[in-house]
């Protein structure tokens, strides 16, 4: 084996199996000079990924979920913190007016609302860029980085902002396997998520709702999505 | 209708017959025209021909001197050969009478 053609198989790792094999195959069999074969396979990359990029699913995960979501759940992740702080502290909750069973009951539901949120951002990107994962996992780690470069709240650690990381991943390792859920799962999860944040909004925000919650029903898009492409029963299908 | 690549690639195809596959017919476009045939280019117009129902591709046998790796056979399809006749004789067609083609004609007689 000629001295870095190790490089030419990690690249060629970027092609999907059915490829990579024939591919690699060839440059064996005519013996093609390491630069030759690498230069060869990463045009088949470039070629591929320029493919993918014609549909509007990676720009969908990428620009219109990954990017955003990923600032406003920092800021979910760090209401969530506050308010575990808050239960922690009595004077924080004396001066929130708020007894201790209601400030749990607060924390609890912002923390459903955050792996809600996560999850299903999660899932529409693992779904819409399986191929193009790369990219949205890019654009989420940009706002991140920014931000935590720029914490500077002593009482609290950098990684209260990533809370949101772990439902995330997870929403994306499931979108990756399952692409689709049915449809009554998907309208479950969206109503929930849109009646738990009805307080919050018919309310104007209460005591201890900040207002830039408003905010966040861009959040609730990626779980309407979900309800919008969501596997239909055959019957349905059929009578469509 | 066909693009000049394309054509050369059914065109390599079929001239290999059951011997058709990445390899050979990139060495078949580059000893017949003398041009370089990158792999990207290769296989991007295989897939395309293959979605245009111009191609079959199926997995073949790995050889050693493959290093254990499969090929991807090809084969033109009876679609393929009309899109690549439809394409020669526009090609005939339009090139009549020109200079080039001409003294073409006369060479090779």
């Amino acid at each position: 084996m000629k001295s870095g053609w190790v490089l030419v198989e990690s690249v060629a790792r970027l092609l999907d199996r059915d490829e990579r094999e024939p591919v690699l195959g060839d440059l064996v069999e005519v013996d093609e000079s390491t630069w030759r074969g690498l230069r060869g396979v990463f045009g088949l990359v470039v070629r591929r990924q320029a493919d993918l990029w014609k549909s509007w699913r990676p720009w969908l995960a990428g620009f219109a979920v990954a990017l955003p979501n990923s600032f406003l759940l920092m800021g979910v992740s760090l209401s969530v913190t506050w308010s575990y702080m808050r239960l922690l502290c009595p004077e924080l909750l004396a001066k929130a007016a708020l007894t201790r069973p209601s400030a749990l009951l607060v924390l609890l539901w912002q923390a459903l609302l955050l792996i809600g949120w996560s999850w299903t951002s999660g899932f529409v990107v693992g779904t819409a860029s399986r191929r193009t994962l790369w990219a949205s996992v890019l654009l989420c780690s940009s706002p991140c980085l920014f931000c935590l470069s720029r914490f500077r709240i002593d009482s609290l650690s950098r990684l209260c902002l990533l809370l949101f990381l772990l439902p995330a991943i997870w929403g994306v390792y499931r979108g990756m396997r399952v692409s689709r859920i049915n449809l009554s799962s998907a309208l479950v999860v969206a109503l929930g998520l849109t009646a738990m944040m009805i307080p919050a909004w018919s309310n104007g925000g209460l005591h201890w709702w900040s207002p830039q919650w408003n905010q966040n029903w861009a959040l609730i898009l990626p779980a309407w999505y979900l309800v919008a492409t969501s596997r239909r029963p055959q019957g349905e299908i059929a009578a469509g | 209708m066909l693009g000049e690549f394309e054509y050369l690639l059914i065109t390599a195809a079929a001239g290999l017959g059951e011997d058709a596959y990445g390899a050979a017919i990139r060495e078949e476009i580059e000893a017949r025209t003398g041009r370089k045939c990158s792999i990207g280019a290769l296989y991007t117009t295989i897939e395309r021909l293959e979605t245009k129902g111009f191609l079959k591709t199926w997995m073949g046998e790995a050889t050693p001197q493959r290093g254990g790796r499969a090929k991807r056979m090809v084969r033109v399809t009876p679609k393929g050969v009309h899109a690549a006749k439809d394409f020669y004789d526009a090609v005939t067609s339009m090139s009549r009478g020109v200079s080039w083609a001409a003294n073409r004609a006369r060479s090779a007689t």
